[in-house]
């Protein structure tokens, strides 16, 4: 019973970890992008 | 009763050899890391540091309770981002007129990040003479990150490769930091884009390039709110 608990925790756990790095890593290729998208526009 | 000394017996040469093991890897690593965590001397501690990778998977291989591989490479990795950083801003903020630091923080600066390059050294705060990275916001960072997130996680990073639960927790305090820095410092370039890529080398893509290596908190997150926590001891 509590192994299942666990598990279903641990299960949880890794999907939230999986989200966080798509959020992330979204975020960072975003900020990457529109960096780019400020070189375009200047004389950089 | 025999066989019960024996048995311990046993085991206790298991684990002194196994030790032994570690240690005969671990300083090869240190060596190299130290040596990459300068940052000019990285290329001469890579050969240091994949050799004692080698001798430690040989000696897992060999049926020693060696440290898990992925332990050693998160430790490792993160003692020689925390080192580079700490060093190189330390550089910037403590010895910012030293012939090494012109050279190359400013030689970085020039190809990566114009906040290294233009008016370097020419900062001042009030009638006090600061001198290094002129870039707004650049010193603050440097003080904050190196004090408050650095070297706790260099420490962390230590107590995680003597497989130590504070070192385990301490390094997932730190990653969640590098949350707040990764952000932060990058809407601060964002922001003041014109100072830090104009007229510089490889301008915007060259700064992603070289610094994406550092998202090591990242990368280590999932491990360690995922791995089984016994196997740190108190």
């Amino acid at each position: 019973m509590s192994k299942k608990i666990v598990s279903e925790q641990d299960r949880r756990r890794k999907k939230a970890m999986i989200v966080f790095q798509v959020l992330l890593y979204s975020y960072l290729l975003g900020l990457f992008l529109f960096q780019l998208h400020l070189y375009s526009l200047s004389d950089w | 009763m025999a066989t019960t000394t024996n048995v311990f017996g046993a085991y206790n040469a298991h684990q002194d050899e196994s030790k032994q093991a570690q240690w005969r890897a671990d300083k090869w690593m240190i060596g190299g890391t130290l040596l990459m965590g300068t940052g000019v001397l990285g290329i001469f501690g890579l050969p240091l540091f994949f050799y004692g990778l080698w001798l430690q998977m040989q000696a897992a291989k060999a049926g020693l309770s060696v440290r898990p591989l992925i332990v050693t490479l998160i430790g490792y990795l993160v003692i020689i981002d925390s080192s580079l950083n700490s060093l190189g801003w330390a550089m910037d903020l403590f010895a910012n007129h030293s012939l090494i630091n012109r050279v190359l923080t400013s030689g970085w600066g020039a190809v990566f990040d114009g906040g290294y390059f233009w008016h370097y050294n020419e900062l001042k705060m009030g009638p006090y003479t600061i001198g290094g990275a002129g870039a707004p916001g650049e010193k603050a960072w440097e003080i904050s990150l190196i004090l408050a997130c650095f070297c706790p996680r260099l420490a962390a990073a230590i107590g995680l490769l003597q497989m130590k639960r504070w070192g385990q927790q301490w390094l997932i305090v730190t990653c969640w930091m590098g949350l707040i820095v990764w952000i932060g410092y990058n809407l601060n370039m964002t922001f003041y884009a014109d100072v830090r890529y104009a007229n510089i080398t490889f301008p915007v893509w060259g700064w992603w390039i070289y610094d994406i290596f550092y998202i090591t908190p990242f990368l280590a997150l999932p491990y360690l709110h995922t791995v089984n926590r016994e196997i740190f001891t108190d």
